[in-house]
């Protein structure tokens, strides 16, 4: 049941859980598209700017069930992975900046005067990553040794130095060809962003992690980008290149609080 | 070229090794990029800030990263907040922001 108040349209028992931000939009792709609680997602538009929006069960993405909630690894993965796919069909179609997870506004109302609030901001973002994708790059140090064979033991002292040095030295190297990999595909890129590398517990992933890298990319140029990283990974053959993408462009749509209209 | 969806430009531009996006992948972006708006659910920023840190202490394996010295990110200014002071990530941190969210629930429990 709808009824109309000061802040604007509200639902009762709702709350509104924000996705992205975009310019107009709206089309035939958001029939069906739903969001973290099940439900439509709809446009709410202000200023000439469209906040992408889901209206979610005020309790369970109340306070203290929602801090429960993302508290715990396999419901923050369901919400994580709900939050994203809406992102993921909207910047199919159009340049969105993604919103954090869990930003939430009261009503519709609210959300219309956020997007007045950092319209300038939202504007310089969305000019920033139109008509371009986040492209992922993930270098690992290719196993010094199979399974299975576990290091030989050294002889002596002299030995073991020299066996610790052999594995720095190697160290060395495999990180400053990942950082070369890098330079190279970011003087491709509009843009790069490097990351801290991900732990093997979350990942799934043994090996060890050199380059944590995203790299934006114009639309027309992704196709020979995405090419360009197998063939850079058979001059390495010391690493192992991961591509992922292409992503919405959530490290590069960044607006500020402090950004105002 | 258009670009449609993970898995679809992957197969269009013939490029292999492209499985759905993994969990830390996801986890990262949504949680460390993004728009960062304050929603009316204030606690709910607060929060997230504090799980993000134990977060980043799964998604970023310190130690591993100082033994290769990688230690890019703690000059990022994205992976420092402003909102709390730049708690360098590592298990002394990890364990007074868990103290200071024990904290604070006690203090909601009243």
């Amino acid at each position: 049941m709808r009824s109309r108040t000061a802040g604007g349209w509200i639902v009762a028992d709702r709350t509104v859980w924000v996705y992205a931000v975009g310019a107009g939009l709206d089309g035939a792709w958001l029939d069906g598209l739903r969001g973290v609680d099940g439900e439509a997602v709809r446009p709410v538009s202000a200023a000439g700017l469209t906040a992408l929006v889901g209206a979610v069960d005020q309790e369970a993405f109340g306070v203290e069930q929602l801090r429960a909630r993302l508290d715990d690894l396999d419901q923050l993965a369901t919400i994580a992975r709900a939050h994203h796919r809406v992102i993921r069909v909207a910047a199919d179609h159009q340049a969105v900046a993604p919103a954090r997870l869990a930003t939430l506004y009261a009503d519709f109302g609210r959300v219309r005067a956020m997007l007045v609030e950092h319209a300038a901001a939202f504007r310089a973002a969305l000019r920033r990553v139109a008509g371009r994708h986040e492209w992922g790059v993930k270098i690992f140090a290719a196993p010094e040794r199979g399974p299975g064979r576990p290091a030989e033991r050294p002889a002596s002292g002299t030995a073991y130095l020299r066996q610790r040095r052999d594995s720095l030295t190697a160290r060395e190297t495999a990180l400053a060809a990942a950082g070369q990999v890098h330079a190279d595909l970011a003087g491709t890129a509009v843009a790069a962003r490097q990351r801290p590398p991900q732990d093997p517990n979350l990942s799934g992933d043994r090996r060890r992690m050199l380059l944590n890298a995203t790299y934006l990319v114009d639309d027309a140029g992704g196709e020979a980008f995405a090419a360009r990283v197998p063939a850079i990974a058979r001059e390495h053959p010391d690493l192992a290149v991961e591509l992922t993408g292409p992503w919405p462009p959530y490290s590069f749509a960044a607006v500020e609080e402090g950004e105002r209209a | 070229m258009t670009v449609q969806s993970q898995t679809g430009t992957a197969a269009a531009a013939g490029i292999g090794g492209h499985e759905p996006a993994n969990l830390g992948d996801i986890l990262e972006r949504v949680l460390d990029r993004g728009v960062v708006i304050v929603g009316d659910i204030r606690i709910s920023l607060l929060d997230i800030e504090l799980l993000t840190v134990k977060l980043r202490l799964l998604i970023a394996s310190v130690d591993t990263a100082r033994e290769l010295g990688i230690d890019w990110w703690q000059h990022d200014p994205w992976l420092t907040s402003q909102a709390r002071p730049a708690v360098e990530p590592g298990p002394a941190g990890y364990d007074e922001d868990r103290r200071a969210i024990e904290d604070r629930r006690r203090v909601d429990r009243g």
